[in-house]
Order: C-alpha cells, then structure tokens, then sequence
C-alpha cells in the first residue's frame, strides 16, 4: 500500500518535470523565444497572414480586408456576389468573432455554420463590432474576410465539417501536433473549450492516436461514427514542410501553426498563435517535455 | 542558443547573464531590507513586540430624562487616566438648555449637567474610547501589616454605614478565618476565599456588609463591602471600585470590585469574578469608593444605558517608537487619515496575495489588481457587505447586458451605459439599504465607483467572449481572492509591521521576482493534468 503511494508519488514528481503548466510555458518557451514586441506578428491576424503570403507559406484567399467603418459600404458591396466566405476579426483569440458563411439563403441573406441565417444587415453589424473592437476588448480592429476552404474529403469524412491542425514548432522545428475537429455540439468549432475534439498526432509518421473531448477519452467521432484512431493524415511531409516555413514567416521562435486540409491546394496555414494552449499535451497523452526531449535528439 | 538535455527531457538553457541578474536582484531584496531590520531592531532599539494591536474600546454612555421643562440636574463619574487605563477622545453632545462642567477630586472626575427649563426626552450622550491593558500584581509572602499608615489612608480604614468594620460579627469572622494575624499575604488570601465562596446573586440595590455576611450570598458590591470591611478590620486600607466590564454590546450592569493598599500600591480584587490581585484588561474604572454612580435630581425618569463596541488598534508605543523614515508622521503633517496610509501601504501586500492565487494554485481572476483594489475598498463597509455590493452590481450588469442584447448596440457606448447601471444601482441600493435600516449597505455608495465599474466591465466582457461559466468561474474565484486579501490586508499586525519597517515591502518583491520565474505547476494543473501524472500514463 505504502510502496504503491511511493511509487505514484515518485512518478508524479518525475512526470510533472515534462508536464507544461502555464507558469513554464510562459517563462521557457514564449518568453525565451518570442520577443513580446514580435506577438502581433501572430496576435494581427491580418498582419502574420500578409507576412505569411510573403514568405511563399499556402494561405486560405484573401477576399476583402475592412480596416475602418467608411470601407464597409465597399466591402458589403464586393461580398454580395460571394456565396462562401469566413468572416474573421484580425485580433480576437478563442475563435471568437469568426463567421462560416456556408452558402446564399433565401430572401438575399446567407446560411451560416450553425444552421443560422445571416440578413445582409446583420452581417454589415458583425463588420461593425469587429472594427469597433468588439472581439478585440475595445481596441480598433480590422475584418478579415477570407474564401471558405473545401477541407480534404479525408477531414469531412471524420468530423462532417472539417477540422484543423495544430503544429506546435520550436525555432523552426515541428515537434507536437493534434488534430481538432468540431461536433454539433461545439457548434461547429474547433475550439477545445468549446467542446471540439482533440486527437493526437504522432509528429514523425502523421498518424492519429487517442482522442479527447471534454477531457474524456473517445474512440469515434459522435456525429459520424467514424473512428478516430490510427488515421494517417494526408499529405504529412507536405503539413510539416509547411509549419517549418510558416515558423520561419514570422520571428516568434515558439509558436503554434494552425494548418487546413484543403482539397485542391493541401495544407494551408489558417494563423499562428504566439501562446499556444496546453491542453495538446491532454490529447497527445504525454508532456511537452517529452517531445521536447526528442526534439533535442532529433 | 544551444540547449543542454537534462534527465527530465527539458531544455534547460545555459546560465546566461539574465540567470546571474535574477539571482543578484533576488539577493539584494531579501538581504537589505533585513540589514536594515536588524540595525533598527539593534541599534534604534525598535522592538517587534510593539507591532502587536491592542484592543480599543468607544464607549458612549447614553443618559436619557424628561426635564418637564424645568430644572434638572444629572452628576455622573466619568473615567480618568492612569497607568492602566487611557481614556482619549472623550466628547460630550451638545444638549439644548443644559450646560456642563467637570469636577474632579484626588481620586474621582465628575461631569454636571445643568439646566433651567430641560424638555422632555433630553438625551445626553457622553463618549470616550479606552486602552487599558490589565495589571497582576505579586504580593510578597513575608510582607507584614504595618504599624502605621500615612494619615492621608486614615479613612480607608474606618467603617461607615455601610461597610461594618467595628461590628461583632465582622470581628469574630475575621478570627475565625485567621485573617486577624500574620502577613498581610494570608489575611488577603483568608478574606478572599471566603468572600469569593458566597454564591452570587445577582440582588439589586446596594447590600452592606453585614447583610452579605449574614446571608453567606451577595452580589458583587455585597460581596465588595465585606472584602472592604474585613479587610479594614485586619488592619489593611481597603476601597470600593465601581466600574464597568467592558464587552461589546449595550448595558445597564456596572460592576463593583475592590483595592487594597498593599506595601505602596493600591491592588485591585475581584471576588466576584475570581481576581486575586489582578485586574482584566477590560475591567473600566469609573470611580473609586462607596458612591452612586448617578445622581440626578428626582422625578425626571432618568434612565441610561452605556454602548460600548471594540476595535483593533495601533499600540501608541508603535507610533513613537518607529522614528526613522516615518510614514505616520508623514501621514499626521499632510492629515491624511492613518486608514487611507493602511491601505496604501498594504496593496503591494494584496498584490501579492493575488499573484499567489493566480500562478501557483491557478485561481482564475479578473486583472491582476482587482481583487486587491476590491478588498482595499470593502474595508470600509466590511468583506461581506462589500461582497454583496459587488454581486448586486453584476447582477445589474448582466440583467442590463441581457436588456441590451436585443439593441444591438456597439461595444463603447455598450460599457458607457453600462456604468450608468452601476451609479444607479449603487444609489438605488444605497436608497433600499437605508428604509430597511441597514446602515452597512448603505454606505455602498462610498464603495470606490471606479472600482465596480472596472469588475462590472470585466465581468460583462467575460461573459461576452468566454461564456457564463466560464464568467461565473472567475467570478468566484475573484471573490475568493478577495476574502483572501481582504483578511491579509486587513491584519493590523501586518500593517504596523509594514508601516514600522517599510523594507519589509522589498521582501514582497522578492517575492514577486521569485514567483516571476517559478516554473512550478499550478495547483489546479495538477488535476488538469492529472492523466499524464499517473504511473499508468507511460504503460
């Protein structure tokens, strides 16, 4: 009884020196490797995506930028003939403020993700709220609408609604990567706090492990039955090709690189994160440590 | 910058020059400050012991008559100073048609009241607040009962009407208890026990002496008078004591005890309540000898009633005794209340404490100073009601927000209106608070507005952007931290120690540098975590 104690403790202070907590990641990673006057680099959405593009790193197309109020008359103009678009604001975290535009309703507004519909004022609204600063506590900010991008059917077969992937590189380096997919439930986010999926992925081969929502184990997808583990990922030399040239765009030396599945043009880098969570190291089943080690190795 | 593989699988950098930076400034906070303790503790003879509170004690005695309109007189006695206790602050009202004057004597002050045509339902409220710190004395065992006393003791040794100091039955009592012979230490000892044996009872009015022996029961001034008697009687100068016990709360009880005039002091018994020469720390001294504590002229249906309340306060021997960069005087030139300098010093304090919570158990809060700020403000009208006043503001805020929601409104004048909500709902409260006779929340208003608005702001843009659970969540884990704060800010010993030693606020920023790159896991990361941390995790 005692020995097992011991031994649960001794494995508890050996493990937690690989597990990540906020406090390490701060002081190790983003404060050793990412100067704070780089952050917007990947806080601006709209900057990182120009300085992506510039870099030669695939990017969803850019269909209208919307930095001031007296732009948006111009914009809701150029919109009216799209049928599919992401509205997004450039400096919001957590996904808040982005829009899936999934097609034309009836009666001249869009059908968004949610099985909502969105009048052409209501979409003017959200424009507003994002330049106002609305999702960007109060600070004026730009709208970035970008084309929707068709996910590779492997994705849609998983989840019925795409999904990303989140790369975690070190200088450069790929060494931690999880898929996450949305549910109904999440509303189709793929957020982890908000209920997606995540599914572990072995950086090396691109093959999915274990799967986790809400902090509980699973086995397939809730929505379509589909399992969810040992997939191989498409295209994996292709994903991590581009992460390591997405980390090399901005000058952040640790960083999360947020990449799509796109049917025609594979991986396509969606943002970068300056302070990625940690909840991948739940998904991977094992700390950033760890990864870190091998990385050191490799 | 090349990394070194560690055991642990981390990277760990080399020791660079930030390393050996960190560690000096680590050094330096944590060895000055104690430097400098230690030269004032050693040197300018501070003593650590003073940053203790002690317990003050506002007591108002309350006296109402109805003068009929005519003359009305009403003689009280009112404290003085002495070595035990220090009366301060004392204040009379101001009552229409009746003037005062104090009078004092070698052993007793009175205050007078007077007045020609005095209506009915005067009241006249009388306040002072008390530091008292209590006595033991040790009576030396071989001590005698001298041959003469100075004449100026001549009349604590006779007997009056009261108190039977020649009576029969007092004498033969005193022998039969062995109280007539020996040091002064048995007798003392003799008449104690057996004035203290007698079973109290709680008679009103006054009892003698002889009615208390006869009856072997007496109240405290029963029992009193036959302390006195018989202690006279065996040669020992002996006085009645009339006072209060002070506890908090409102009164009519006094209290009655004794002295005896024991080798040059005069030393306090108290048989009712077992005190052989010693007096507690809230026994008040109102007058000394067989008196009433009232007098008043008759057919005015007088009556009174003492409030005392309690409250913890800065040794005045803290004050002077800190001399070197003092923060008090400071406080004392510019007058500014020594509350706001309590505050002041204590932020960094609450900081800290918030730091505490956030990085190393992960306790989700709004902002980094919030819940210090909160907790600085409640101190006014106390950790709960201040709670409460931040509950109903966001109560307020999140029914107005709901309202709103259908406007569709834009985010600033979104926050404007809701500030408006925030003033309004203070007033309101305040207005609400004050019918219902609460006065605590009613004071609400005086919470820092500044303050409400920013956790208002910050709760609305949580619940906004993260959702209501996530809202609520951090919503109490900020009220936590701020009862957190609020008991750590509040403690009068922390803020006589910070305003006596300031540099003790450097050992708070070594704090701050330490935990500025502590790397541990949080608390709450432990159960986030907690699958990984399992030996079954790698297996």
């Amino acid at each position: 009884m005692i020995a097992a104690w011991k031994k649960r403790l001794r494995t508890l202070l050996e493990r937690r020196e690989t597990v990540y907590g906020v406090n390490r990641r701060n002081v190790e990673l983003v404060y050793a490797h990412n100067r704070r006057s780089d952050y917007p680099t990947a806080d601006d959405k709209a900057l990182s995506k120009r300085m992506l593009a510039d870099h030669g790193v695939p990017v969803p197309r850019t269909i209208a930028i919307c930095e001031a109020l007296y732009e948006l008359a111009n914009v809701m103009k150029r919109l009216e003939s799209e049928e599919e678009f992401v509205l997004k604001p450039a400096n919001s975290s957590g996904g808040n403020g982005i829009v899936v535009v999934k097609g034309r309703s009836n009666c001249g507004g869009w059908l968004v993700s949610g099985q909502r519909v969105m009048r052409q004022r209501d979409v003017h609204k959200h424009l507003a709220d994002i330049v106002y600063g609305a999702f960007s506590s109060d600070e004026p900010d730009k709208a970035i609408i970008e084309e929707r991008v068709q996910f590779h059917p492997l994705l849609d077969a998983l989840s019925g609604g795409g999904g990303d992937l989140r790369v975690l590189t070190l200088k450069g380096r790929p060494f931690k990567a999880m898929l996450r997919l949305p549910t109904v439930a999440s509303g189709g986010r793929a957020n982890l706090h908000q209920g997606a999926i995540g599914v572990g992925v072995d950086i090396e081969t691109g093959v999915t492990g274990c799967a986790l929502m809400g902090g509980k184990p699973l086995e397939v997808h809730p929505d379509t039955g589909v399992a969810l583990c040992g997939v191989q990922m498409p295209s994996w030399q292709q994903v991590l090709e581009t992460a390591s040239l997405a980390a090399g765009a901005v000058p952040l030396g640790y960083l999360g690189v947020d990449i799509l599945f796109s049917e025609e043009r594979g991986p396509l880098v969606v943002e970068v994160n300056a302070r990625p969570g940690l909840e991948i190291q739940n998904v991977n089943g094992a700390g950033i440590g760890v990864a870190l080690a091998e990385y050191a190795h490799g | 910058m090349g990394g070194i593989k560690t055991t642990s699988g981390r990277i760990r950098r080399r020791p660079a020059n930030e390393d050996i930076a960190y560690w000096a400034t680590l050094g330096v906070l944590l060895v000055a400050p104690t430097l400098l303790i230690a030269y004032k503790v050693l040197v300018n003879d501070y003593s650590l012991a003073k940053i203790l509170p002690r317990r003050e004690y506002s007591v108002t005695l309350a006296m109402s008559l109805d003068g009929h309109n005519g003359r009305a007189r009403v003689k009280t006695f009112i404290p003085r100073s002495d070595e035990v206790q220090q009366i301060t602050e004392t204040r009379s009202s101001d009552v229409s048609n009746m003037q005062v004057r104090v009078e004092s004597d070698q052993t007793n002050r009175v205050s007078i009241w007077t007045g020609g045509s005095v209506p009915d339902e005067t009241t006249i409220e009388y306040s002072f607040d008390v530091l008292s710190t209590g006595r033991q004395y040790r009576i030396a065992p071989e001590l005698q009962v001298p041959e003469h006393y100075s004449p100026s003791l001549a009349s604590y040794l006779v007997g009056s009407e009261a108190v039977q100091v020649d009576s029969e039955e007092i004498l033969a009592t005193l022998s039969e208890i062995g109280a007539d012979q020996g040091p002064i230490l048995q007798r003392l000892q003799a008449i104690y026990e057996l004035t203290s044996s007698f079973p109290i009872r709680p008679f009103k009015g006054t009892t003698d002496a002889l009615t208390a022996l006869r009856l072997g029961e007496a109240s405290c001034n029963g029992k009193s008078r036959l302390f006195v008697a018989l202690a006279r009687a065996a040669g020992i100068p002996a006085r009645l004591v009339g006072g209060l016990i002070m506890t908090s709360g409102s009164k009519r009880v006094t209290h009655q005890w004794v002295e005896a005039y024991v080798g040059g002091h005069w030393v306090p018994f108290g048989p009712t309540n077992d005190h052989f020469a010693e007096v507690p720390e809230n026994y008040l001294v109102l007058y000394r000898g067989d008196e009433s504590l009232f007098a008043h002229s008759s057919d005015i249906n007088f009556d009174y009633r003492y409030r005392i309340s309690t409250k913890m306060v800065p040794a005045p021997e803290a004050r002077t005794a800190f001399g070197q960069f003092n923060i008090w005087a400071l406080f004392e030139r510019l007058q500014m209340p020594f509350g706001l300098l309590q505050t002041i010093l204590m932020l960094p304090v609450g900081a800290l404490i918030v730091v505490f919570f956030r990085n190393v158990i992960g306790m989700p809060t709004y902002g980094t100073f919030l819940p210090a700020l909160i907790a600085a403000a409640a101190k006014g009208t106390g950790l709960g009601w201040g709670m409460l006043s931040v509950l109903l503001i966001i109560a307020a805020v999140s029914m107005a927000r709901w309202l709103m929601q259908r406007l569709r409104l834009l985010h600033s004048p979104t926050l404007a209106i809701l500030l408006t909500v925030v003033v309004v709902t203070m007033l309101l409260s305040s207005l609400a608070a004050e019918r219902l006779g609460l006065g605590e929340l009613a004071r609400v208003s005086f919470y820092p507005i500044a303050v409400m608005a920013i956790a208002a702001e910050r709760f609305y843009l949580s619940l906004a952007e993260k959702g209501i659970h996530d809202a609520i969540v951090n919503l109490a884990g900020t009220l936590i931290v701020v009862a957190a704060c609020f008991v750590v800010m509040n403690s009068l010993a922390l803020q006589i120690l910070v305003s006596g030693f300031p540099e003790v606020l450097a050992y708070v920023l070594a704090a701050n540098v330490y935990l500025g790159r502590w790397v541990g896991l949080r608390v709450f990361e432990y159960r986030r975590f907690r699958s990984l941390l399992r030996a079954e995790a790698s297996e």
